[in-house]
């Protein structure tokens, strides 16, 4: 410890602070008031074992829902709905049904339709809307 | 005796005598702090009472990772910034009127020389004096002392280094004189 550090330290121990009574009473209030508002409470992390069960069983619900899927496409093979129906139709389709009826869609064709049904679909959101708030404007 | 981080973790588990330790502990500590870093001795006070309050009401946030004196002055150091407008320190007026509302002169036992932490106050930063007194009042580490500042360690250690310069420099001017004057 040098000179500075020594004079440092005993000017600081030259500074009085006492607390007054007063001034204690007045910290106790307040940490009385403190306790009033919000108890202290220990911050209650997950533990790690809760972590793992919840990560272990989001991956096997995981697991389970491909699983599934997969089965059923197996089982049923291309389903029309699907998104890449019309990209991959001619391709999928099993070799008797397609010699039968030879099938060439077009994307235009298919998707044309579902079009319609979203714009079907905004618009009955858009009525439901409409009823929704005449309702809050007469309930209000 | 119970070291700081046992007793907040009494506090926690809800031990009321373990805070009032705490607060018995560091109430003076922090008070001949503040007393340097604010108005008046009441803003002193109030910074005190709001400091061990907001301790009290977030206990549950303190990072065992430093030391509760680091995390406590840094709560303290908060409080003195609000209670100084714009985070300044204050300004000691050289006229003598204003010297007698002095809270840390006031404070200061008499002694035949300048108490060097009303030196630092009129020469420092504000930042750079709450490291020195962090740093040498309190003998905290450097890495505390970056932790309660909010500050790098780097950053700490300049200021630090510089701090001591500005003093010594003042040191060195005014011990020759006072020689002088007793001899």
């Amino acid at each position: 410890m040098d000179e500075l550090e020594r004079q440092l330290k005993q000017d600081a121990g030259e500074i009085e602070a006492t607390v007054s009574p007063q001034l204690r009473a007045r910290i106790e209030a307040s940490l009385y008031a403190a306790r009033d508002s919000k108890p202290v409470k220990a911050v209650e992390r997950p533990s790690s074992s809760l972590w793992w069960m919840s990560s272990l069983t989001g991956l096997v619900a995981a697991l389970l829902v491909i699983a599934f899927f997969n089965l059923n496409r197996d089982d049923a093979g291309q389903a029309p709905g699907s998104d890449n129906f019309a990209e991959t139709t001619p391709t999928q389709v099993e070799r008797p049904f397609a010699e039968t009826f030879p099938l060439e869609t077009r994307p235009a064709v298919l998707t044309s339709p579902l079009e319609k049904e979203l714009d079907d679909l905004q618009s009955d959101l858009e009525k439901v809307r409409e009823n929704v708030e005449e309702d809050m404007r007469l309930a209000f | 005796m119970n070291s700081d981080e046992k007793l907040v973790s009494d506090a926690l588990s809800g031990s009321v005598s373990a805070f009032t330790e705490i607060v018995e502990r560091y109430s003076e500590r922090l008070l001949r702090f503040l007393l340097t870093r604010c108005r008046t001795r009441a803003d002193a006070e109030d910074a005190l009472q709001d400091t061990f309050a907001n301790a009290y009401r977030y206990l549950n946030t303190f990072n065992p990772k430093w030391r509760f004196s680091t995390w406590i002055y840094r709560i303290a150091i908060r409080n003195a910034v609000r209670s100084a407008p714009q985070g300044v320190m204050v300004e000691v007026s050289s006229d003598l009127e204003d010297q007698a509302a002095d809270p840390l002169r006031d404070c200061i036992r008499a002694s035949d020389r300048e108490n060097l932490w009303l030196t630092a106050r009129d020469l420092l930063s504000a930042d750079a004096y709450s490291a020195m007194w962090l740093r040498y009042a309190e003998d905290l580490p450097v890495r505390e002392v970056a932790g309660a500042l909010d500050r790098s360690t780097s950053w700490t250690k300049v200021t630090l280094m510089r701090a001591r310069n500005v003093l010594e420099q003042e040191m060195s001017r005014t011990i020759p004189k006072e020689r002088e004057h007793y001899g």
